[in-house]
């Protein structure tokens, strides 16, 4: 039988990997993708605990999360727009010059 | 037999995640991503929430997929090269992974879940949907109503943006 | 009071200026006070309306109400309508109160991000690369501390079975044993909030984001959006007694000194305003953590007392950026303000009141925020948390004075007269006035504080 832990093991994997993808990556859509990665592999942990423990609401919030993840995406891409008008280019190098 | 269907679907997962992150086009790590959310819907399917699995296929496939496509082939962002694959503190980064990745795994290999079987009995939870319907308009009427007002916020913040930039090119 | 505001919302949605959004703003704070009595009401289990939400979400639209003054005469410099601009803040100050009331996982995760977005949106506002920079930063933080924790919320929820918060406390409290996994999601979802309040381990974004964002939206960040999260907190750890156990209380502690000190610090040699502002923040959430650590009825009022001073204050300042920059250019660099007493008296008292205030001198309102909370932190002994906040007022002094200083040097040669916006310049001396009452005569504030405590005590 399927158990729990095999969920979990699964959704760390991903968010593991999605949080690499956020700080290793250059251009700002790939972080944006695996932020979406990473917000994944929440809903699945959410969802398997909702399902082992026979409530539903790990699944009402993965509902919301997603309506939220498509509503960030639309903001960070129309950001984006800005940014690639206002520099020709989205690496995340050239966005440091407010220094410290 | 379930187990084997578990297990194809998260190496899949998986793999596409990797490829996502490591791939260099960036329209080959979107493709990459439809295939991980598929992975991810049909996991759904198997946690028997099959309402899940279609808000995830609609919503994230369906509407986030385009968004990315578009503006990748919008922005014509092209191939990077690889020298330039990961940005300079790449080694800070790395070793706040790993100890990320260690403490995951410490975490999952303690165990942890004492299970108290709510009343949603099997068979409820199967058809599942309208369950879901149920309690979403009764118990979660509120939040309901923020999430709507949420997405448009997300309209307006995003059309706001963007047009007013055409505007300050004119002038 | 909940059905109210969003009518309220809705409707002034569609206003175009911000006259309407300012009236609005009062509307939804006389309802607010009028409700303020009035017995604590739940809706749908997810949100207990008792005083105490009550108390902050009238706090939050006072603050909103002087920002949209400040950014009226902020906007009109810059074309075009700003409807958008004031729906944007409307819905910001929705999103916090919903989080001042939230009692449950779902409300609380929600109202977060329905803050966060409008945030995201409000920041990149203005066209200048920094602003995009910021925005960028801020949204791609703020997704992964949601994330982190949405992922506190799951295992909090898998081992109590439940996402409301005073079921969650009964669970704990009874299971005495704290499993591993509860601990760990509970300290997930303080590295989520933690992200928000900008404490040390995470406040590397506010920096950036403060200088980048406009004035008056910075000043809405520092406020509004810390002071939801952080009512939210309160409410959440006296439920969940934290004193009880260890562990967590030791992480609150080092963050606690950790900000305190890293705040001052760095924000002793900033020449832009905006930065040493937003350092200073972070030093004051360190404060605001003392008082949080030390339990019972006093911490609560100590919070809220200070809450509102910092909010005063942080919005004072901010005006007075505001108010002297237009929207294209910001007047951030410390150069930029020598000698501000000559053209601008009002103003340089204005701002050297605020600053004095920050230095928690006697006669402002700062003064007798700092003394609550040393005295909520003397009488459960936390000496070392104490030591630190007396250690790091000493060191903030030093760089507010630096500031006032420059206020008063000779005026350079190139000193251009600025037409002062007369909303901003209202708002900040209502501000001044507020601050000067409430430090010399602050009983009756304090006395409102105390049925609030009551309720969550």
């Amino acid at each position: 039988m399927v158990t729990l832990t095999h969920f979990l093991i699964l959704s760390f994997i991903l968010f593991s990997i999605g949080v690499a993808g956020v700080l290793l990556r250059r251009s700002i859509i790939i972080v944006l993708m695996s932020l979406e990665l990473i917000f994944n592999s929440v809903n699945i942990s959410l969802a398997a605990f909702s399902y082992y423990l026979q409530t539903l609401n790990g699944t009402v919030l993965v509902v919301f999360n997603i309506t939220v993840a498509a509503a960030e995406v639309a903001i960070g891409l129309a950001i984006l727009v800005n940014v690639y008008r206002s520099r020709k280019s989205i690496n995340v190098e050239e966005l440091n010059d407010m220094r410290y | 037999m379930e187990q084997i269907f578990f297990y194809i679907f998260s190496i899949l997962a998986i793999i596409s995640a990797v490829m996502v992150v490591s791939v260099r086009n960036a329209v080959h790590s979107a493709f990459y991503l439809i295939v991980c959310f598929l992975q991810v819907a049909a996991i759904f399917i198997l946690l028997r929430a099959p309402f899940l699995a279609a808000v995830q296929v609609f919503v994230y496939v369906g509407a986030v997929m385009v968004l990315f496509l578009f503006a990748v082939m919008v922005l014509d962002i092209g191939k990077e090269q690889f020298k330039e694959h990961l940005h300079t503190q790449a080694i800070p980064a790395i070793v706040t992974v790993i100890a990320l990745f260690a403490t995951m795994g410490y975490l999952v290999s303690q165990g942890r879940i004492t299970v108290p079987l709510g009343k949603f009995t099997e068979e409820a939870l199967s058809k599942n949907t309208e369950v879901i319907g149920k309690s979403l308009f009764t118990q979660y009427i509120f939040p309901f109503e923020v999430v709507s007002l949420l997405l448009l916020i997300a309209l307006v913040g995003a059309i706001v943006l963007v047009l007013k930039e055409k505007k300050g090119k004119q002038a | 009071a909940i059905i109210i505001m969003i009518v309220n919302i809705f409707y002034r949605k569609h206003e175009v200026n911000a006259v309407l959004a300012i009236s609005g703003l009062l509307l939804a704070f006389m309802t607010t006070a009028g409700l303020f009595g009035s017995v604590p009401g739940r809706t749908a289990n997810l949100l207990t309306i008792d005083s105490y939400a009550l108390f902050f979400m009238g706090l939050f639209f006072a603050a909103t109400l002087a920002i949209t003054a400040l950014s009226y005469g902020y906007n009109k410099t810059h074309e075009g309508s700003h409807e958008a601009f004031y729906i944007l803040l409307l819905i910001a100050v929705l999103g916090s109160a919903v989080l001042a009331a939230s009692s449950h996982f779902v409300s609380f995760f929600l109202g977060l991000e329905m803050l966060s977005i409008s945030l995201y949106a409000l920041i990149a506002y203005r066209r200048g690369e920094r602003s995009n920079e910021a925005g960028i930063k801020y949204l791609v933080l703020a997704g992964l501390s949601s994330s982190f924790l949405l992922f506190g919320m799951a295992l909090v929820y898998a081992q109590t079975g439940t996402m409301e918060f005073s079921e969650i406390a009964s669970v704990s409290s009874a299971s005495q044993v704290r499993s591993l996994a509860m601990s760990s999601g509970v300290l997930l979802i303080i590295v989520g909030a933690g992200f928000k309040l900008a404490l040390v381990p995470f406040h590397m974004w506010t920096p950036d984001v403060y200088e980048g964002s406009p004035a008056p939206i910075s000043a809405f960040v520092a406020t509004v959006s810390k002071g939801a999260v952080f009512a939210l907190i309160l409410r959440f750890f006296t439920l969940i007694d934290i004193q009880a156990d260890g562990r967590f209380f030791l992480v609150f502690t080092i963050i606690a000194v950790a900000s305190m000190f890293t705040g001052n610090l760095l924000a002793l040699y900033q020449n832009n305003i905006k930065r040493v502002l937003a350092y200073s923040s972070i030093a004051h959430l360190g404060y605001l953590l003392v008082a949080f650590l030390s339990n019972g009825a006093l911490a609560i009022t100590a919070v809220s007392f200070y809450l509102t001073a910092y909010f005063i204050t942080i919005i004072g300042a901010f005006g007075v950026i505001t108010v002297l920059s237009r929207a294209d250019e910001e007047r951030e660099f410390l150069d930029q303000y020598r000698g501000l007493a000559q053209t601008h008296p009002l103003l340089s008292g204005v701002f050297t009141a605020m600053l004095l205030s920050f230095a928690g001198i006697p006669l402002t309102a700062g003064f007798i925020g700092k003394f609550y909370l040393v005295s909520a932190g003397v009488n459960s002994a936390l000496w070392l948390l104490i030591f630190s906040l007396v250690v790091n007022s000493a060191i903030s002094i030093f760089y507010y004075l630096r500031i006032i200083a420059a206020l008063y040097e000779a005026v350079p040669e190139k000193m251009i007269e600025i037409p002062l916006p007369l909303a901003g310049t209202i708002a900040i001396s209502a501000l001044m006035l507020m601050l000067m009452c409430l430090g010399i005569y602050p009983s009756q504030l304090i006395r409102l504080i105390q049925i609030t405590a009551a309720t969550l005590g």
